[in-house]
């Protein structure tokens, strides 16, 4: 599914990913955890082909080479961003957002667009799965959410545009057990084995509900050990400074 | 319209000067003055206070003699020590700076040497190209940090009556100096006067000032002030105006961020009483990349005082990043006072963060009702509220001292007019 | 400088010309042409009288200087001043007897003008050049005494409005633009709503030039009686020509006691080529009285196109609790210009006044708010609220803000605040991240940076406007 190899990334002339390699089978979900500034975000910033980065190496999905597509033909391959800190975008309709988004990604695919009808049943049935207000679907997008609403919103989107390969960039900052069961629930749910899955985390306890098939620790852009879920326990025990 | 305040041409064959060039100058400006007369509403810059009006209904005539600058005695403030300039009338009478080093500081009478200057439109600056004859030029050397506060010590004698005064000054603060002034008005005259001064300041790089300007006393002064600030890479400069209490004054003031990295911070309070008449006018031009500018105008106005704020940002298509922001608030207590202003955007450059805002309204009624439940009457409410208003710029003066001269300055303008 | 248009801007879709055969009056302006416009509409004396009187006040103005965009100086002499299709003199009884052509025009318009086709709850009067083609639903309108019919044809049915109503708002000589319309106004609409009755439908105009050479001064007159209720619609558009066109028009709207005058507008005039060639002048006043007690008059204005837009739709709030409102989007592309804004005038005691305003300018455009907030001496515990909104796409073009702000008396509050900034780059991130491409981003982030104002507009123009929006800034980005 993903394929990445000696992957450099700098940012105004300072080098953040120095050289890493990672491979992800269609099915499996690896857990990167870091401290913070070890890259996990500019690593899901490169992927998802965010502006500003010079980057070098190879990064191929489902075996295209991905660095000259565009972030937008990136999602509608289905590649799919879980962010860290939703954007607000006063005036937007989070309903009309969602539709837009969605017959982009249907359009490419091939498949006719949604009418409103349907994707209204679409979006009831969705949001009830991840105990959503419908109501905060009509309000403007991610303005005045909660930290749980905004992520939940996240995990609603990937179920509805259905990509193949999400990453979701620390998506248990800021929510409560309660959310973060939800949240989990959302991504679990989702799992099968043609879906990929990139876990970005700073602590365990996301892996405690999202179980993954691989474990691997960033330090100074580059991965520097991998296992399975028991690297994860170690980690939270002895901390990341024992680790190198 | 004619002008019936025109100035004889034989007026400039008595300022002594130095140069045919000079001459021809002062002929040329005096000439635009004389056509144009003093400015009206119908000026775009002078939309808000008619000057022409204003000089027409107070003055019959005005005289540009030089007047006297025998003074008996300067009242010193005593409440903090400090270096003086004492300018009697406009021109240069005595300077000190018992505290610094003086091999840093120069300061001499001014004298134009810049004649190749574009044309003016604001008569009033005309008139002062024209006939200005006094002034004082201060210079900070480079890597020079005064140790205590100048106090600029403005005194205009009793004899002034129907006289316009035009004077012009100059500070130049060199390479990673710092300088703090505070410009402190003593009117003596119980006569209407005209009192026109054109300035520049100019900062080099990394250099500091400061500057705080208040008046002493109400007076019957009509003041015009032209000040054109030239910023360099990385200087700092900061005003904080009290300017209340003149029968008439408009400040005009150009920023030039021409460095990186410069900032400018302007913050203005006053107390608008009867028979006031204040305008501020800034223009703020970034001209260079990742510069700040900060703007805060606060106005009481009581009786029939009228205030007007006239602020205006310009960003250059190349001064990127730039970071400007305007505010303007009035508090208006009778239905004879006025507050007028025009908050202006000129934006060339897309990466800015540059808003303005600007309210006028009542004294907060719910406030004066909290007040009253604590025992005030209405009056000591409303004035407490008052205070607090205008204390807001005050408190950001730095120095305990300054600070607490100009919260009793400004008390006394509040309670004691 | 009088051939068809040679530019071809692919995103002006109304660009077309329709080829029809037109009755002009002699070229230049003068008395005869006057006399010649007021003679063809088989106008009363008076009304030629007050033409003249305005020609005649014509002659000791100046054009104004002081707005931000200069134009090149207009030659009056060499424009016609009226300009109708053959045929179209005697207003035809109904649609059989219009040119087919030009019901084609209106129909690729998207404003089908024929019974069975006709937009449902929108009547039109269709405004060709210097005459108006049809009116729609009128009869309806008839039935509960709503007068909406062409302001030529009111001048003869329904003089005594007209003559009580025309230039109350607008004063015959106000300034050179509103003069020179009232001296050489051709058509436009006229509309009386009776005293408590809530007009059953939208009214629109529709407002189309296609003759070279022509300017195009229509002149429009709304007036609300007592207690009732009207939302009217104004819609532009015009041929892509490599010559500047002049669109002078008056909009001049009374609200008398407890009435309400919505009036929008999607202006979407020919702005010129990608290169500044061409397009519309749309100089226009348009200002509104509320004359009566609790009167509320709402101006929405989207202004997508045109060369040179300058226009102030403006409010005098006479009675007591009346309300004024301004809502407006201006979008300049390419090298157009925009300085519009609104006067808020205050003289009747807890009146009150909003301004919304969102100005986009990218490209080489320039993009100006001004506007006037006058709160007198009179007008006790009187409110305003100003926000002034620019987006900036690019550092070739400028977004300006000149707002003039009077408070006069104690009991009033006035609140102004205005924000210059660029479209946020994380924004535009995070929906291209869900699939969208820039210029779709743009849109969406751009229609949202509008929306307060854009749900003023009713339903169905709200759409279209939202398209506009997205269309006028293509190529903006990138």
């Amino acid at each position: 599914m993903l394929e990445i190899k000696n992957l450099t990334a700098s940012i105004n002339n300072r080098d953040i990913l120095k050289g890493l390699n990672i491979s992800i089978k269609p099915g499996e979900l690896h857990a990167i955890m870091g401290p913070n500034g070890s890259g996990k975000s500019t690593l899901a910033n490169v992927l998802s082909g965010k502006n500003g980065y010079k980057i070098s190496g190879e990064i191929r999905y489902e075996g295209k080479d991905l660095k000259e597509m565009s972030v937008d033909k990136r999602a509608q391959k289905g590649i799919f961003l879980a962010f860290q800190y939703p954007i607000e975008i006063p005036g937007v309709n989070t309903n009309n957002f969602l539709k837009t988004s969605l017959n982009k990604v249907r359009k490419a695919r091939g498949e006719k667009e949604i009418d409103t009808m349907s994707f209204l049943k679409l979006l009831k049935e969705k949001s009830s799965e991840l105990g959503i207000d419908e109501k905060m679907m009509s309000r403007q997008l991610n303005l005045g959410f909660s930290g749980g609403e905004k992520k939940k919103n996240e995990i609603l989107q990937m179920k509805i545009l259905k990509p193949n390969f999400v990453i979701l960039d620390e998506t248990d900052s800021g929510l409560d057990i309660d959310a973060l069961k939800i949240v989990a629930n959302g991504v679990n749910s989702y799992r099968d084995k043609k879906k990929s899955f990139l876990v970005i985390t700073h602590y365990q306890r996301l892996l405690d509900y999202i179980k993954p098939d691989f474990v691997h620790v960033l330090s100074d852009g580059k991965i520097v050990k991998s296992g399975c879920m028991e690297l994860a326990e170690e980690l939270e025990k002895k901390g990341y400074n024992k680790i190198k | 319209m004619t002008n019936s305040f025109q100035v004889n041409s034989k007026e400039i064959s008595k300022i002594k000067t130095t140069s045919k060039r000079e001459k021809d100058f002062r002929i040329k400006n005096l000439n635009f003055f004389n056509k144009n007369g003093f400015p009206n509403k119908r000026h775009e810059d002078w939309k808000f206070s008619d000057l022409r009006e204003i000089i027409y209904k107070n003055f019959k005539k005005l005289n540009t003699k030089n007047t006297s600058v025998k003074v008996k005695k300067i009242n010193f403030i005593k409440d903090f020590d400090h270096n003086y300039v004492a300018i009697v009338n406009g021109e240069l009478h005595s300077s000190n700076f018992k505290f610094e080093d003086k091999n840093k500081i120069k300061i001499k009478i001014f004298k134009n040497k810049n004649f190749s200057q574009e044309n003016e439109s604001n008569p009033l600056i005309c008139l002062n190209h024209a006939l200005a004859n006094k002034g004082y030029h201060l210079e900070i050397k480079d890597n020079y940090k005064f140790k205590k506060t100048v106090i600029i010590y403005n005194l205009f004698t009793k004899d002034l009556k129907d006289s316009i005064l035009n004077s012009r000054n100059k500070i130049k603060v060199g390479k990673n100096s710092e300088l703090h002034t505070i410009d402190f008005i003593i009117n003596e005259s119980k006569h209407k006067f005209v009192n026109n001064v054109y300035e520049n300041v100019a900062l080099a790089n990394n250099a500091v000032y400061k500057n705080i300007c208040i008046q002493k006393d109400k007076s019957q002064g009509y003041f015009h002030k032209f000040s054109k600030n030239q910023l360099l890479s990385k200087s700092k400069y900061s005003t904080f105006i009290f300017p209340s209490g003149l029968r008439f004054n408009k400040l005009d003031l150009e920023f030039n961020l021409e460095g990186k990295d410069s900032e400018c911070n302007l913050q203005s309070a006053s107390f608008l009483n009867k028979d006031d008449h204040q305008e501020i006018k800034t223009k703020m031009n970034h001209l260079a990349p990742n510069c700040k500018s900060y703007q805060r105008v606060k106005n009481v106005l009581s009786s029939d005082g009228k205030g007007v704020y006239q602020g205006k940002i310009y960003v250059k298509n190349i001064a990127q990043k730039t970071d400007a922001y305007q505010l303007s608030k009035a508090m208006i207590l009778s239905d004879n006072s006025e507050f007028d202003s025009k908050p202006e955007l000129e934006i060339y450059a897309d990466d800015v963060k540059c808003s303005h805002g600007s309210t006028s309204g009542k004294v907060d009624e719910d406030a004066i009702h909290y007040l009253m439940t604590r025992g005030l009457d209405k009056k000591e409410s409303t004035k407490l509220l008052i205070n607090g208003f205008l204390n807001e710029v005050i408190e950001m003066i730095k120095s305990n001292s300054v600070k607490n001269f100009v919260k009793g300055k400004l008390k006394k303008q509040i309670y004691g007019y | 400088m009088k051939n068809e248009n040679i530019n071809h801007n692919q995103d002006y879709k109304y660009g077309f010309t329709t080829d029809i055969e037109s009755i002009k009056a002699p070229k230049g302006l003068s008395e005869k042409t006057i006399r010649f416009i007021s003679k063809i509409k088989k106008e009363p004396k008076w009304m030629l009288d007050w033409r003249l009187k305005a020609f005649n006040r014509l002659k000791f103005l100046k054009e104004p200087d002081w707005q931000k965009p200069k134009f090149p100086k207009i030659d009056y002499q060499d424009l016609y001043y009226y300009s109708a299709p053959k045929g179209m003199t005697d207003k035809p009884k109904n649609l059989n007897e219009v040119d087919p052509k030009l019901i084609e025009t209106y129909n690729k318009l998207g404003i089908p003008l024929n019974e069975q086709k006709k937009l449902s709850g929108v009547a039109v009067d269709a405004v060709f050049d210097s005459v108006s083609v049809a009116t729609t639903f009128k009869d309806e309108l008839t039935k509960k005494g709503i007068i909406f019919c062409p302001i030529s044809e009111a001048i003869q049915k329904h003089s005594d409005l007209v003559k009580k109503y025309l230039g109350s708002v607008i004063p015959i000589s106000d300034h050179y633009f509103a003069t020179l319309n009232s001296a050489v106004f051709t058509d436009g609409s006229f509309v009386y709503i009776p005293p408590n009755t809530r007009c059953p439908m939208e009214l629109s105009t529709y407002f189309r030039i296609n003759a070279s050479e022509t300017g195009q001064f229509e002149r429009t007159l709304i007036i609300a009686d007592k207690g009732s209720y009207v939302s009217y619609l104004e819609g532009c558009t015009a041929p892509m020509r490599d010559e500047n066109q002049l669109h002078a028009a008056n909009v001049e709207l009374i609200a008398l006691d407890d009435a309400e005058i919505k009036y929008s507008t999607v202006q979407n005039w020919y702005p010129g080529d990608k290169n500044g060639v061409g397009g519309i002048y749309n100089f226009v006043t348009k200002r509104g009285a509320c004359r009566g007690k609790n009167s509320k008059i709402s101006w929405t204005q989207v202004e997508t196109g045109s060369a040179i837009t300058w226009k102030y739709p403006s409010c005098i709030l006479q009675g007591d609790n009346s309300i004024g409102e301004f809502y407006s989007i201006a979008i300049t592309n390419n090298h157009q210009k925009a300085d519009t804004g609104t006067k808020m005038i205050h003289l009747g005691k807890n009146t009150k006044s909003k301004i919304i305003s969102k100005g986009i300018s990218a490209g080489k455009a320039d993009n100006t708010y001004r506007g006037l907030v006058d709160i007198g001496r009179k007008a006790l515990n009187s409110r305003n609220y100003t926000q002034c909104d620019s987006l900036l796409m690019g550092n070739k073009c400028g977004a300006h803000t000149v707002p003039y702000i009077k408070n006069k008396n104690s009991s009033s509050t006035i609140e102004h605040e205005a924000t210059t900034s660029k479209i946020n780059e994380e924004q535009l991130f995070y929906c291209n991240q869900r699939g969208l491409d820039q210029e779709e981003a743009v849109s969406l982030i751009v229609n949202g940076f509008c929306k307060d104002v854009l749900q003023q507009l009713p339903m169905e123009f709200a759409v279209e406007a939202q398209k506009l929006v997205g269309i006028s800034l293509e190529g903006s980005v990138g």
